[in-house]
């Protein structure tokens, strides 16, 4: 390329020695191949081969078939991080329950270690997920209610704070050690809602899949956490007190994730083509691997047996149902939000109400 | 004052000047040059780099009183652009405080202060702003901010041949908007609306900062029935939050009940 021609091969068509590059959009990032920018993920999609296939007449009216939404542009470090920032939650729950009900402090000390890395390697997953990681910080910038991912971002900071100075002490004594409990309580308290707002975080959107599960949502995340955080911390060396509890825990949200994906069912089937994006395509295959493994790990689960391999065999089939489940919401959200018919089709029923 | 963008779109040409302006003054880059098969509309969609889009619409079907020389057909024609929604979810779900809402009630998004966390995106019910990936940010119309504060009006609308793309202040516009419904209806084309003039009429947004001037239903322009702003269905979702909380606090006092060292 000249460099005649290099002077303009950003699409923008202006020599810089007669114009100058002051408008709002002057300095926004792009390829300098056309081809490229033509495919670059941020210009409209071209590309038709994306294009749903045509569908009978009487459907109902689309542009083209063109989908009315954008598609999420998360990519797998946000269900990522949903099964790990779960896992923190519903460690640090059962950790200040274990404090505060005279369970061993080693238990104590390992929940709280588990929020602590769990809170770091999240952190980690939404900063690698940002468009400018460099201004991770600016999520700290305002607090706005009506952003769950604001709340969101200020409860994962506060947990952080709190699990890990509660970690960092759990081997100490006296004022310390008191302070070290103040802190396990309070990453207790944060968990209950770290567990759970991930729901809210997809729901409140416009994308169908999430939307309209938004009251069950929450209760199959928080139930999916309790199964993440108990599957993790059964694989880890326990005395028989502290695998009772532990197996306890875990029962119960194994239990409660499979109730709950059925309610999620029974929520979105209002609208039959947002309950297919649950069950068609990757979303779908998810959705039911996640079901059979969730199925598999509670009844592993509630075998008599203490032995490692029991609860090796538990623990593992059990977080994978938890990381299975989150990123079947996910793609499900991505492929309904695909579809301008999915769109359509409830909005048409709640117009029709008004 | 609350300005904004009325667009009427039985005028519309399709010159596509709205785009071009809109691209020229911006400095925003061209998108490729690639052929859809989607009529004369080789733009496709809004995007990050793309905040004006006309839709070509072709009908097998004539307006009312329409006379046509060959069979039954019509255009759709409509330069389609950020609505400024009075609620907007973009801005009450932007974490980081990029996206305010401007002296002229508009929606911007602040390119220094925006992280790319892609929220805005899934909170735009009508699919607008979007994250360009080469860039890193979120990007959308900005209802010529610059030329506003300048006193100018935004640049599609100045270049629309037709006045087709009217700007100017919200309450007038509004009034002008219903007077050329109630023309179109006497001159028989009684399937024009208005879409999002007010709270009234499109309660999920409170009203759109730029509304339409339709002749067919709004999937047919892409525009979503009813659109709603996700905080309108919040107050569900934390509720439900808060109470899988408590249930997670339950069943962990359950699970170390009886627990043998105190």
């Amino acid at each position: 390329m000249t460099k005649e021609s290099s002077r303009f091969a950003d699409g923008r068509f202006i020599d810089p020695s007669v114009g100058v590059l002051s408008g709002e959009a002057a300095d926004q990032k792009v390829p300098q191949d056309q081809d490229e920018r033509a495919h670059s993920q941020g210009a409209a999609p071209l590309d038709l081969r994306d294009r749903p296939p045509e569908a009978p007449e009487d459907e109902g009216a689309t542009y083209y078939d063109r989908p009315v939404l954008k598609e999420p542009v998360w990519l797998w470090a946000i269900p990522a991080y949903f099964y790990v920032g779960g896992l923190g939650g519903a460690a640090a729950v059962l950790g200040a329950a274990a404090q505060a009900g005279g369970a061993s402090r080693r238990l104590v000390a390992r929940c709280r270690w588990t929020t602590a890395a769990a809170v770091v390697v999240g952190t980690g997953l939404l900063i690698y997920d940002l468009g400018r990681r460099e201004r991770f910080l600016n999520m700290l910038r305002v607090f706005r209610r009506t952003s769950p991912m604001s709340v969101g971002s200020w409860i994962l900071a506060a947990s952080g704070g709190a699990a890990s100075s509660a970690a960092v002490l759990s081997g100490t004594d006296g004022l310390l050690g008191a302070l070290g409990d103040f802190s396990g309580a309070g990453a207790g308290v944060l968990g209950m809602p770290l567990a759970g707002y991930t729901a809210i975080l997809l729901s409140n959107s416009a994308v169908p899949a999430w939307k309209e599960a938004h009251k069950t949502l929450p209760f199959l995340f928080v139930a999916s956490a309790i199964n993440a955080g108990a599957s993790l911390l059964e694989m880890t060396p326990l005395d028989e007190d502290e695998v009772r509890i532990v197996q306890r825990f875990g029962t119960s949200g194994r239990a409660a994730e499979l109730l709950s994906g059925l309610l999620v069912e029974r929520e979105v089937a209002a609208n039959e083509r947002t309950a297919r994006a649950y069950k068609e395509g990757v979303a779908g295959s998810l959705w039911r691997g996640g079901e059979a493994l969730g199925v598999i790990s509670l009844v592993l689960g509630v075998l008599p047996s203490t032995g490692r391999l029991r609860r090796w065999a538990s623990g593992i089939t059990g977080s994978a149902a938890a990381a299975t489940t989150k990123f079947a919401v996910f793609y499900a959200g991505k492929a309904s939000a695909r579809d301008p018919r999915t769109t359509f089709e409830a909005q048409r029923k709640t117009l029709a109400k008004r | 004052m609350a300005t904004g963008f009325f667009t009427d779109t039985t005028v519309c040409i399709g010159c596509k000047a709205c785009e071009v302006a809109c691209k020229e003054w911006n400095q925003l880059p061209d998108d490729g040059m690639s052929f859809t098969g989607m009529s004369l509309d080789n733009t496709a969609a809004l995007s990050a780099s793309t905040w004006r889009h006309v839709e070509f619409i072709e009908r097998p079907m004539a307006l009312s009183e329409q006379q046509t020389g060959l069979g039954q057909f019509s255009w759709l024609l409509m330069s389609d652009v950020c609505k400024h929604c009075k609620s907007a979810g973009c801005l009450e779900n932007c974490p980081t405080g990029a996206i305010v809402r401007t002296e002229f009630d508009s929606v911007y998004v602040q390119p220094d202060i925006c992280n790319g966390c892609g929220y805005c995106v899934v909170g735009c019910p009508f699919g607008v702003i979007d994250r360009r990936e080469d860039d890193g940010r979120a990007w959308k119309c900005t209802l010529c901010y610059d030329r506003q504060k300048d006193g100018m009006e935004p640049a599609c609308a100045k270049a629309c041949p037709t006045d087709s793309i009217q700007f100017g202040d919200l309450d007038e516009l509004r009034e002008r908007a219903r007077r050329r419904v109630d023309e179109l209806h006497e001159r028989g084309v009684e399937e024009a609306y208005l879409y999002g003039v007010d709270a009234a009429d499109q309660p999920g947004t409170d009203g759109l900062n730029a509304f339409f001037l339709l002749v067919d239903k709004p999937e047919v322009y892409n525009l979503p029935p009813d659109p709603v702003a996700p905080r309108k269905y919040a107050a569900a979702g934390w509720s439900s939050v808060a109470a899988a909380g408590i249930a997670l606090g339950l069943a962990a006092v359950a699970a170390v009940a009886g627990s043998g060292r105190r």
